[in-house]
Formats: C-alpha cells, structure tokens, sequence
C-alpha cells in the first residue's frame, strides 16, 4: 500500500519541485515583463512630448518622410508613429529579456537568434531613411539642372534617377535583412543590368550619326591643321 | 435677352438671340482636348437631401466635355459620405468626392496647421480652395469651373457658357464670372443690390476714381458665386474663407491679372437658390456677417491700394453710403413696378439701414486690426512649405473613393 501511495504521490512531488525550481523565474520574468511594460509607456510620455517640442512631424512634412507614409496609405502623424515603433520595440524587447530569465532552452535560443538579428534591422531601417532622404534630394538635384538646361524631360527623368535609386535602397535593406539575399541580389542586378544594358542600346543607337559626324569633324580639323600651319 | 452694352473695364458676354446648347456643348468638347476643364463643386450633406441637387446631378449626368468633377463634401459622416458617392454615382466620368471630415482629409488639415499654414475655418472658400490643390495634384485640366449646389433652377447651359470663354483657346481669357437676375415674384440679392454698388459708388465720390474700384464695379454679379478660372490662376490666388470670398477673390484676379483677360457671362434668365435671413440684431449671422466680411475685405484691399483711411473718412462713407442705397432702392421700386414685381419699400429700406450699421462695424473692426482680414495662402506658397503636400492630398482623395 505504501508502495502504491509513492507510487502515486512521487509525480506530484516532482512537479511540485520543478515548480520551486521555476517558480522564481516565473516571478523574475512577470516582474521583468511589468517593469519593462512601464519603463515603455514612460519613454512613450517622454518621446511624444519631446518629438512635440521639436516640431518632429513638421521636419518629416518637409523632409518628406510623411509622403512616403501617406503614400503607403498610413495616416498617424510622423511623431505618433514614431513614438507607436520605439513603445513596441521596448515591448517586444521586454518580453524577449522575460523569456529568457524562465530559463527555457528553446525559448533561449530563440531569444538569442532575435538579438542577433536586432542590428541588421537596425542597419536596414537606417539605410531606407538616409537612401529615401539622399534619393529625394538627387532627384530635386536632376531636375533642377534638367531644368535649368531646358531639358523637355527633366521631371520624368528626376523621376526615374529617384525610382532606380529607390530600387537599389530596397535592395540594400532586403539584402541586410537577409530576406532571400540570393534571389534580392539576382534581380536587382538583372533589373539595373538590363536598364544599363537598354539605355546604352538606345544611346548607342541613336547616337550612331552624331559620332559619326563628331569623328569626320575631327577628322577634317586635322587634315586642315596639317596643309595650314607649319609648327617648327 | 439683354442689351449688348459693355460695362467697364472688362468684357460682358451677353446673352443674345438663342444660343444653341449643342453647339456650344459641340465647341467645348472640341476644346476640352487642349484645355480639359474641371468642375469643382462645393457641398454641404444637407445639400444632398434638398431639392436642387438631384436635377443638378440628372444636368450633369449627360456633360460629356468634362474632364473630371471634384465634389467638396461638407458636414459629413463616413454613412453619410458612402451615400453621397451612391448618388453622384450616374454621372459618368471621373468623379471625385473629397470627405472634408474624413480622417485622411482632416491629417491633411492638420499638416498645413503643423506647418504655419492657416487654411481658415471651415466654409466654401476652405473648401474650394482645397479642391484646386486636388485638380492641381492631378494635373490633368487646364480650367477650372466653380458653382454652387443649392441651384434650383439649375440647366447644363449654364455650365457650358460659364465654361466656354476660358476654354476656348481663341478667347484668351482667364477668368470669367457668371451674372443673372435673381428674380421670383420679387427681386433677391439684396447684398448685391443694395450694399456693394452703393458702397463702391460711395468710395469713388468719396475717394474719386480708383482702378481697383472700377473693375469691381464692373461686375454685374460681383457676388456670383459661379465663375471659371484658368488652373495657372489657382496657383497663384489667395482665397479668402470667410463670406469676403467673392470680393476678395476678385481683388486677387485684379491683383495678379489684367482686366482685359477678365469677362463675364450671362449663365441665366433667372438664378434661384436659398435666402439667407438678414439677422439685422446679430453681426455674427446671416446676412450681417456676410456684410461686414464683405465690407472688411473691400476696406483692406483698398489699403493695400494706398488709401488710406480715418475715422473721418469712415463718417463720411457712412452718410454717402446712405443716401446713394436710398437712391437705388427708388430704382429698384421704378424696375420693380414696371415688371410687376413686389416690391417692400420698408423692407429694403430696413435692409440699408442695417447695412449702413454693417459699414460701421466692419470700419471699426479693420481700424482696429487692418491685417485682420483671412486669406487662405496660395498654392504655389503651400508646396514650398511643404514639398510632397500635392502628392499627399492626391492620395487621401484617391483613398478615400477606393
């Protein structure tokens, strides 16, 4: 009979052990978790006011980041979002640090795979920021001097120097964030090879007569230089 | 049929034996090729449940030359916004409704606010003026044409002859207002009649000839709130939002362009459409405000003509202005008794007087703040203050009539 009860008894014995043993972890990771939770909406109070104070979403009308926004058919303000990311990410984040205080061997490698990755989404948020803004300001560039020259195209090519390098930043932040890198990498260089490739045809092509000219009129100032002047 | 007199300093097209509507429908289509016109019309919900806007929408519905229709819609919910595009719905063509309380439309708002630009209350000048920047976002017509949407007696014909003389390549003009009688039983437009001619009429004997003054009183219908307009002057035209809207709006035309590129049209025998109450007692209602608005802005735009004003100057008006309203209102008593017209003496004299307390307040209100008169930035400022604000506005339209 004693047997018996030990029998029956020892699992619960058991479980009631390991749960001593998870017990603080559990606690250290609610407590983790609520701290972190809080810590979030401080910094969320913080970075609105702060954003406010310094007319962020006025800069981002200017910059052009609130187009971008607009035209991905988002319609909080530049600061809301910004603010919305940052409380996330120290959410996400919180939880992150939680579930590696519970000690779980899957749950900790996950966790060390997603701070693994955190500085490649980093780099890639940094590269479509600087590249939109740099691509913005190129193509403003293009126009004005298409303009200034009295190009008839100049708008659609400004255009076209911001789509390509819209393309190549994608491509950039695709690659960094190691979304399928082979295949980003395979088509970027297919689509800006093949651009290169149609825009050298067509120069090529079309400019066939103005070299020809170009070199039968050197031709001719050399011949005339020769029977005209004598240098000694 | 009118006469074929020409007033002042621009052109008046009459109305002249019996134009034909095909033929004149036939030339616009022709042009609407190289000067594709857009209609941009103003709307409160409350319009929709009246009685003027279905036969406009069954008018509209069979306009073939037009390139696209912005509708401003005002005053709505999302509920109320879906139906307004149900019924909009049998007008072929690019129709576009902007939901002025839309959450897209009012983070556009809130964009000009966050960047310094004041866009005014709302009203029929915020509203027009925003669709201008969406005709200009959109880039494809080269005129814009503006009516109301309380036009009962509402006819395609006057569409296409308020359309016609910018349209057309051959004219070479620019701007064009549309004139008519307000006449039922009994003559309307009291603001017209009454107080703006006398007014400008009183300032030249009081201040001698002006050419600002002359261009306004050149204008059959300065009020007409039915004009088209070429989009480069959309640009480039400051818009006041408040009831100043007409006046103010004519002083940018004459700021910016030369009367001989301004004309305006007979669009109709008759024009009837809702009557606002006097409001005699409250200066912030009714056909009270509407003046002193109108009174401020003529006030202003003269200053910044050179003239320069003073409590004297003000007294004077006032007792000029008076006598000369007396005056019309025994004209309109002769033209009223001839057509068989009803016509209140008292009410008209009634209508002066509260004018002339109007005069008053409006002189007292721009002494003391001569800047004080709202004009809505033009959109070439908008742009260079904010770069991608066209493209934004363009969006949240588009969204919107997803």
């Amino acid at each position: 009979m004693q047997d018996f009860l030990t029998l029956v008894l020892e699992p619960f014995r058991e479980v009631f052990a390991g749960f001593k043993r998870f017990a603080p972890n559990m606690l250290a990771m609610l407590t983790i978790l609520i701290g972190g939770l809080v810590f979030a909406r401080i910094v969320r109070a913080l970075l609105r006011k702060a954003l406010t104070a310094l007319s962020f979403d006025a800069w981002s009308d200017r910059m052009g980041f609130t187009v971008m926004m607009r035209k991905g058919d988002l319609w909080t303000k530049p600061a809301e979002a910004v603010v919305r990311v940052v409380f996330w990410f120290l959410v996400i984040f919180t939880i992150m640090i939680g579930l590696s205080a519970l000690k779980v061997h899957a749950v900790n490698t996950l966790v060390a795979q997603f701070f693994l990755y955190l500085p490649r989404v980093l780099s890639a948020v940094l590269i479509l920021v600087i590249g939109y803004v740099a691509a913005g300001f190129l193509s403003r560039t293009v126009l004005i001097a298409l303009v200034n020259n009295g190009y008839h195209y100049a708008k659609v090519l400004a255009e076209a120097v911001r789509l390509l390098l819209i393309v190549l930043i994608l491509a950039m932040a695709l690659e960094q964030l190691q979304v399928a890198p082979n295949i980003v990498v395979a088509a970027f260089s297919i689509i800006f090879g093949g651009i290169v490739i149609a825009l050298a045809i067509a120069f090529g092509a079309g400019g066939i007569e103005a070299a020809r000219r170009i070199i039968e009129k050197g031709a001719a100032e050399k011949s005339e230089g020769k029977d005209d002047i004598q240098h000694l | 049929m009118s006469d074929f007199y020409q007033t002042g300093v621009i052109t008046t097209l009459h109305r002249l034996g019996k134009p034909s509507l095909e033929r004149i429908e036939g030339e616009l289509l022709h042009f609407s090729r190289t000067r594709p016109v857009a209609l941009v019309l103003p709307a409160l919900y409350s319009e929709f449940e009246g009685p003027a806007m279905p036969k406009i929408v069954e008018e509209l519905s069979k306009v073939k030359y037009l390139c696209e229709i912005v509708l401003v819609l005002d005053k709505a919910s999302d509920k109320e916004f879906q139906k307004v595009r149900e019924f909009m719905a049998p007008i072929p063509g690019d129709v576009k409704i902007i939901h002025n309380d839309g959450r897209r439309v009012m983070e556009i708002y809130d964009t000009f606010k966050r960047n310094g630009l004041s866009v005014g209350e709302r009203g029929k000048g915020r509203s027009a003026w925003l669709a201008y920047g969406y005709v200009i976002a959109n880039g494809k017509c080269d005129v814009i044409a503006l009516h109301d949407c309380d036009i009962v007696n509402y006819s395609r014909e006057m569409l296409a002859r308020l359309c016609y003389p910018v349209a057309n390549p051959n004219l070479d003009y620019v701007f064009c207002k549309g004139f008519y009688s307000r006449v039922t039983n009994k003559m309307h437009g009291r603001v017209t009649r009454l107080l703006v001619t006398p007014l400008i009429r009183s300032l030249q004997s009081l201040g001698g000839e002006h050419r600002f003054l002359k261009f306004i009183d050149s204008f059959r219908y300065p009020l007409a709130g039915e004009f088209a307009m070429s989009t480069d002057m959309a640009r480039v035209n400051r818009i006041p939002w408040d009831w100043g809207l007409e006046v103010g709006s004519l002083a940018e035309v004459y700021r910016n362009y030369s009367p001989r590129r301004i004309c305006q049209v007979d669009i109709a025998d008759t024009y009837e459409h809702k009557h606002q109450v006097l409001s005699s007692e409250d200066p912030e209602k009714g056909l009270m405000k509407m003046t002193i608005d109108i009174c401020k802005s003529i006030f202003r735009t003269l200053a910044s003509e050179g003239i320069v004003f003073s409590d004297g100057f003000f007294k004077s008006l006032s007792v000029a202005y008076l006598r000369l309203a007396e005056d019309t209102i025994m004209k309109y008593e002769a033209d009223a008794a001839i057509n068989g017209l009803e016509f209140d003496r008292h009410e008209e004299a009634k209508a002066v007087e509260s004018f002339a307390r109007a005069i008053a307040m409006a002189a007292e209100t721009f002494m003391k703040n001569p800047m004080g008169t709202p004009l809505i930035p033009n959109w070439n400022r908008v742009t260079s203050a904010i770069p991608g604000i066209l493209d934004m506005l363009k969006k949240a339209v588009d969204e919107d009539n997803r």
